[in-house]
């Protein structure tokens, strides 16, 4: 198959329980392929020619009767087919932009584009609503059990938004971006009303939707830093008569969470595979009676994962395979290769002359990159991930503002940095990434600096024939390490800056995107739009509220109101647009984020000395032979030492950071007062080596 | 799977790479290794240890079966092996910055102690050649020394650097050990005695070297590469992700503290141990590899594709193998640098090559679908392009799609530059495409010349072209494969063409030809008669050389002159119709360089060369007269040393006397005397370690002489040079050592 989209593979429903069932998936092709497994073997029901790109592909039917009515997305179209592949609906919806999620419960279908949603019943337009952010999933409580129809939208700014006809009934607040919903054990739970939601930076929860009020009931987090959930299914695969929940990340990670006797989710197991998984489903697909996990990945494999059946434990392994079968599957396959080789070969030469040729010309071949570009709120850093539906020969990274590339463990190419000459040619970094035999999916990080903006530009070659790359964009916004926050603490002292002046609410909103990630590059419906921030490596806060011909930031840093400042004022000039830009300092804000840095450096200070003295320790404790004689002090630094550096290594630079922060409050305090303190920085570096909090202070008050 | 059979977990930190098993008593094996503090500790699982109770063993107070072995000085290399043939047991053999001690566990006693001035970085036990009884072989600073039982020296002769890794191995297959060693020069040498038969050039330090079976052995280098050779060839290599500081501090910092600070951050990844062990029992020993980061894997030595790995918490420090469990079976034990140790039994045959998790036949299924479905995706490709000629006619929209004329085609040119007053002489790689597309970025791929593996060369949206300059200068005179891939397109587009070429740098690359009168001819030269046509010669010259077109070569004589890019000296190549030929420059590696490529061209096995080199024998002599005083100060700081510590003994005596009898104002008086003499001492052994490190940078640059007074010879002669400057040094006749290295002869 193809590269596939999320969530667009479905078991169709058996007629008989625990009988084998087929896979319907849809691929980026337009292709609809419908199989089951015989003998361990795939054996195509149907297929349907190629088309647009498939983006969902949902099962429905009329309500309690078996739903085998296989929908799909593609394009603005709906298309709808038969489990036997004929096709009975094609419906032509009037969105704009292409559909980007689907559900469907009887009659009625919703959808929604990127920013737009439409309910359908029949096929006629019932309900419409235009969202502020990015929807990335939609679900629709179940109809036969909650009295009235009440769809749901997971959209970008981190708020599921809870609808009733076309207008909000209320929104959600959740962790993360929430990248899919899912009913709670397919139906939605004793109530009808549970919902599962997935977020892209890995979380997990299941919220309870009722007509007037959303009641969390569980999270979990993301400690263990594995991928953004992909998609979530509910199955009983422990065979224990309670469904448990299957999750797919986008690092290719399978997790099973069975929920124990307070509904608290334990994760069972979990199993890596090399590529981002799109969709899951537990079901019984290669042998009748065992209840199988069944993943598809993003280049488009279907991977079955059984209850073993020698062991009767339900520890899962890879599907059970006969030799024989095995053997005549891999001669068949190999003749298969040769007869394409042979092709190729052909094709290459014709290829070769036709580089002769003066009027020919030879396009690049497109190859489709999955990527994404988070911000990681745990340790301040953004992630790249790139994944090629083939074998990535090497990727060269190349940025033009300053930024460090941190060491991931999962990556496995070499890295080479290479000198860059920034002047002439505006590189601050350039870096290949060679990898190693059969890698799809590379995983980056980046450190990047507020205040300094630009752009990453990512080259990818994969290794194929002819040799092609394809270039990435990541922009680096000046205030790169905010997040948006949906609350906002207003005891704070604020710094705010006021800017006036002939400009549009478009163009106030186009700086704001410019600026700070996360905001929706539409501009919001409505006269006047306010947005919260939070720093997510200093935890202070950003609020703004603009609307044409106004903009008021407010911030308890100063170096995010000087950021501000200066990248807003280059715009506008940039624009000629004539602004004009006010600020007022308040003084006790500096010592209230001096406040806020305090106990993460002194933290990091201790977290160092205490790693610096293991090793000496370690030696006194072999010379003497016990630490009876050590301070109880030191004897906690023993016992812990495994601890500490294992929580030393996880945070390189993490001081230098800090360190920075400081100095470029020092540096901007004085620069709103109109004086440069350049030369003052080398003294409070001194004063930060021994470190104090009230010389600290006093140093910023005094100087 | 393979599981581990036992896991220790001994509260001892391990040296990296100092890790050896020996049976010390006749029959248990042990575990001795160096840790912190320059101790050694030995693990003996088996006896509860009644006989180590002597005072240079002590009990350690963690582990009961666990005793430390005090060396109170830095321990920089040890092993363990039977090296009294006659002794039952095996001896364990410590070696540091200054000496080598062969130590007999069992009856605690020293079988010697030896000083060895180069230092001991790297030691292996073992019959070497034709020698009869076993020697232990240590490597130092640029000389390798193999001492037998009783402490005498045997075996000596000098290599071209500091020697990081040796190993034993039937190089040639005659049946007689040859010795390997890797130096910090990035060669692997190897000796036949103290005859150097190969010499194979890597990009990095050998940090490791182990026997596999037959002629082939594994190497380690310390920029993450581990693979094997086959005699002379390079079966396989594979390069694991290294190499990521995330400071920029560190890069600058000399190559032995680079490694200092990858062993301290572990923020490098390289292989810290390989070892050669038949893990899936087919016969064939697989390459064991230790990695810094923890990681332990196990590669086929055929193609270097892993069959099994495991994981540490920490880095690795050493992969042995031992019947640690005494039950017949040998293991592979792997230890770590926290003291975890782990052991692993050979996998069963029914298991064979099936040490994964998953089964053999699911991946190569996977395997082969994944080949079709790229030969698929190439296949589509080419149709692709089959329409996209069909539609209409070039414009720069198609640009964005990456569509380029078809014949265009990658022209690549390399020349020398000239220096300006803001960059040095360089070599150029000139890119330039055939048509009006631009190159958008070029990546070089090439191991040795550049900081990393790479070198990027990508120019801002404005200076986009169809040509780019890309500078070159190679900081060794080694021949260098250039792997370039060029990004072609338009301005606008968001695909490229990726064209794919490699590129030979010759060896000599950094020299200029210039015209020969307007400079001055070196005063050193080499003489030598190789029996060939000008023509061949001028083939070399071609080969080897980057010349401007291609020079046009008259019949014998003539001279050719070039400049070098580094320092600006001078090279002149005469050649004389008899076939004599006068190689003219200051410097003797270069000298040493030109001798050895034109020996391999001409397959010449036997070369005597006459050489003088009146700057650097001049140099030379007065770094032998240094040797000699560094010695005698040595020897002066020595005897003060003794002194002063008689004197301390005496104050002491005196300080506690007058305490006793209350005599406080004496005792104060002594403690006085005693404080100022402490610093005395403490000042004396500063410079007594200053003078240690220049003794030793003079030794290693009196070695590097003898090795390059070699270099110029090839075959027979040069051996002889190489020992008859030995015995020179030996009988400190510093004349008859500069009559051998110009001649090539001792004087009968």
């Amino acid at each position: 198959v193809g590269v596939t989209s999320q969530k667009t593979m479905k078991l169709l429903p058996a007629s008989k329980h625990r009988a084998a069932q087929k896979v319907v998936i849809g691929d980026h092709d337009g292709v609809v392929l419908c199989f089951g497994m015989k003998k361990g073997e795939a054996v195509a029901v149907f297929k349907t020619l190629p088309g647009q790109k498939i983006a969902r592909l949902e099962l429905g039917g009329v309500l309690n009767t078996p739903q085998e009515k296989i929908f799909i997305a593609a394009g603005s179209e709906i298309r709808g087919f038969t489990k036997r592949g004929k096709q009975f609906l094609s419906f032509e919806t009037n969105l704009t932009e292409s559909i980007k999620a689907m559900h469907i419960s009887g009659s009625d279908l919703f959808l929604s584009a990127s920013y737009i949603y439409n309910h359908y019943c029949d096929c006629k337009d019932q309900h419409y609503y235009l969202s502020a952010d990015k929807i990335n999933d939609v679900i629709c409580l179940p109809v036969e059990r909650v009295p009235q129809i009440t769809p749901i939208l997971a959209c970008q700014d981190r708020v599921l938004r809870v609808l009733q006809g076309s207008d909000v009934m209320y929104e959600i607040e959740v962790p993360g971006p929430p990248a899919v919903l899912a009913l709670h054990n397919g139906n939605g739970g004793n109530s009808g009303e549970d919902l599962l939601f997935g977020t892209a930076d890995g979380k997990l929860g299941l919220i309870q939707i009722t007509t007037s009020k959303p009641v969390h009931k569980w999270e979990v987090g993301n400690e263990r830093k594995r991928g953004g959930i992909l998609c979530i299914d509910s199955f009983d695969i422990m065979g224990d008569g309670v469904k448990d929940l299957l999750v797919g990340r986008d690092d290719g990670m399978v997790e099973v969470y069975s929920l124990d006797n307070t509904e608290e989710p334990v994760l069972r197991f979990d199993l890596a595979l090399s590529e981002s998984v799109t969709s899951i489903q537990g079901g019984c697909v290669g042998k009748d009676g065992y209840d199988e996990i069944v993943v598809s990945t993003y280049s488009g494999w279907v991977t079955g994962l059984t209850t073993e059946p020698v062991h009767k434990e339900s520890g899962p392994g890879e599907e059970l395979k006969i030799n024989q079968e095995m053997q005549s599957k891999i001669s068949s396959l190999r003749n298969e290769l040769e007869h394409l080789q042979y092709k190729v070969l052909q094709e290459r030469e014709n290829y070769q002359q036709s580089s002769q040729s003066s009027k020919a010309k030879s396009a690049a071949p497109p190859f489709s990159i999955n990527d994404k570009f988070t911000l990681n709120k745990d340790d301040a850093s953004y992630s790249l991930i790139l994944e090629v539906q083939t074998a990535i020969d090497n990727v060269l990274i190349q940025s033009d503002v300053p930024i460090d590339l941190l060491d991931v463990d999962k990556n496995s190419a070499v890295v080479s940095f290479s000198s860059c000459d920034s002047e002439s040619n505006d590189n601050f970094l350039l870096a290949t990434y060679r990898c190693q035999a059969n890698t799809t999916r590379l995983e980056l990080k980046i450190r990047s600096i507020e205040g300094q903006y630009g752009t990453l530009q990512a080259y990818v070659t994969p290794r194929i024939q002819p040799k092609t790359c394809q270039v990435r964009q990541y922009h680096i916004k000046p205030l790169s390490l905010h997040q948006r926050t949906h609350c906002i603490d207003h005891s704070r002292p604020m710094n705010t800056l006021t800017l006036t002046g002939q400009f549009s609410f478009a163009e106030v909103h186009s700086w704001v995107v410019f600026c700070l990630p996360e905001v929706p590059e539409k501009p919001p419906a409505g006269e006047c739009v306010t947005f919260h921030f939070q720093n997510t490596f200093l935890d202070t806060q950003l609020e703004s509220v603009y609307r044409k011909g106004e903009g008021v930031f407010k911030s308890d840093n100063i170096s995010t109101i000087s950021i501000l400042k200066d990248v807003l004022s280059k715009e506008a000039t940039k624009r000629k647009i004539n602004l004009n830009i006010s600020y007022e300092i308040n003084e006790v804000s500096v010592r209230h984020t001096l406040m806020l840095i305090h106990p993460k450096l002194e933290y990091q200070l201790l977290l160092a000395k205490k790693v610096q003295l293991i090793d000496a320790l370690k030696e006194l404790q072999v010379h003497e032979g016990n630490t009876n004689f050590l301070i109880p002090e030191y004897r906690c630094i023993l016992e812990e030492a495994d601890h500490l550096q294992e929580e030393y290594k996880k945070q390189p630079a993490h001081l230098e950071r800090l360190y920075g922060m400081i100095t470029d409050l020092f540096i901007d305090k004085f620069k709103f007062k109109g004086t440069n303190v350049k030369t003052k920085v080398p003294l409070l570096l001194q004063i930060l080596d021994s470190y104090d909090q009230n010389a600290l202070i006093a140093f910023f008050d005094a100087a | 799977m393979l599981l581990p059979v036992f896991t220790l977990k001994l509260r001892h930190k391990i040296s990296p790479r100092m890790v050896a098993i020996g049976r010390y008593d006749g029959t248990h094996p042990c575990l001795a290794a160096a840790t912190q503090a320059g101790k050694v500790f030995i693990h003996n699982p088996h006896t509860r240890s009644q006989h180590f109770s002597a005072s240079r063993v002590l009990q350690s107070p963690l582990e009961s079966d666990v005793s430390l072995l005090n060396i109170n000085q830095a321990v920089s290399c040890l092993t363990a092996g039977k090296l009294n043939p006659e002794l039952g047991c095996d001896v364990l053999l410590v070696g540091t910055q200054t000496n080598l001690l062969a130590y007999d566990v069992y009856n605690n006693s020293d079988l010697f102690y030896k000083e060895v001035a180069d230092g001991a970085n790297a030691i292996v036990l073992g019959t070497l050649g034709d020698i009869s009884s076993p020697l232990a072989i240590i490597g130092g600073n640029c000389a390798l020394q193999g001492f037998d039982h009783e402490g005498n020296d045997l075996f000596w002769t000098v290599t071209g650097d500091n020697v990081h890794s040796l190993a034993l191995c039937d190089f040639d297959g005659d049946g007689k050990k040859e010795l390997l060693v890797g130096s910090e020069d990035f060669d692997i040498r190897v000796f036949k005695e103290d005859e150097i038969v190969a010499e194979m050039t890597e990009t990095e330090i050998i940090t490791s070297l182990c026997p596999m079976y037959g002629s082939r052995f594994g190497y380690a280098l310390s920029n993450g590469t581990v693979g094997v050779y086959d005699k002379t060839a390079r079966y396989w290599r594979i390069k694991v992700k290294s190499a990521f500081s995330t400071h920029a501090l560190y890069i600058s910092v000399s190559e032995t503290s680079v490694l200092i600070i990858e062993i301290s951050f572990q923020s490098k990844n390289h292989a810290m141990s390989i070892h050669a062990f038949d893990l899936n029992s087919d016969g064939v020993c697989e390459l064991i590899t230790g990695w810094s980061n923890g990681k332990v894997d196990a590669r086929s030595d055929r193609t270097g594709e892993v069959i099994f790995k495991d994981n540490f918490s920490s880095a690795i420090a050493g992969v042995l193998e031992a019947d640690y469990r005494m039950d017949g079976h040998v293991q592979l034990i792997c230890c770590s640098v926290e003291g975890e140790i782990r052991g692993y039994l050979p996998g069963t045959t029914e298991m064979r090559g099936n040490l994964m998790d998953t089964s053999v036949e699911q991946d190569l299924i996977r395997e082969l679908s994944q080949k079709k479905q790229n030969l698929l995706l190439e296949l589509r490709n080419y149709e692709e392009n089959a329409k996209a000629e069909l539609s209409s006619p070039l414009n720069e929209g198609d640009g964005q799609r990456g569509i380029i004329p078809a014949n265009t085609k990658l022209h690549t040119a390399l020349s020398v530059k000239l220096g300006t007053e803001k960059q040095a002489a360089h070599v150029e790689l000139c890119i330039s495409t055939s048509n009006d597309t631009i190159i958008r970025a070029v990546l070089i791929f090439a191991e040795g010349i550049f900081v990393g593996e790479s070198h990027v060369v990508h120019p801002s949206v404005h200076n986009l072209s169809s040509s780019i300059r890309v500078p070159v200068s190679p900081p060794k005179d080694v021949p260098v494969d250039l792997h370039l891939k060029t990004f072609v397109g338009y301005r606008s587009s968001t695909q490229f063409h990726v064209f794919e070429l490699t590129r030979q740098l010759p060896r000599f690359s950094m020299y200029t030809l210039t015209s020969p009168h307007n400079a001055s001819e070196p005063v050193s030269y080499v003489n030598f008669i190789i029996a060939e046509r000008a023509q061949r010669i001028a083939i070399w010259l071609n080969q080897n050389f980057l010349l401007p077109e291609d020079t046009n070569i008259q019949n014998a004589p003539f001279q050719v002159c070039f400049t070098s890019l580094r320092n600006g000296g001078h090279l002149y190549i005469k050649i004389k119709p008899s076939g004599e030929i006068t190689v003219n420059t200051d410097d003797i590696d270069l000298a040493g360089d030109i001798i050895q490529s034109m020996a391999s061209f001409f397959a010449v096995e036997d070369l005597q060369v006459e050489a003088d080199f009146p700057v650097y024998f001049e140099e030379l002599r007065k770094v032998l007269v240094k040797v000699d005083e560094y010695h005698s100060v040595h020897q002066k700081l020595s005897a003060d040393m003794a002194d002063n510590s008689n004197l301390i003994r005496s104050l002491l005596v005196q300080a506690e006397d007058a305490r006793l009898m209350r005599n406080m104002k004496t005792m104060k008086n002594r403690y006085m005397e005693l404080y100022d003499l402490n610093k005395d001492l403490l000042n004396g052994y500063k410079i007594r370690c200053n003078n240690h490190t220049e003794l030793l940078g003079n030794l290693k640059a009196v070695n590097q002489a003898i090795q390059r007074a070699g270099r110029l010879r090839v075959g027979k002669p040069k051996n002889q040079v190489i020992s008859a400057c030995r015995d020179a040094i030996r009988s400190n006749n510093i004349n008859t050592l500069f009559r051998i290295m110009r001649v090539g002869t001792a004087p009968s």
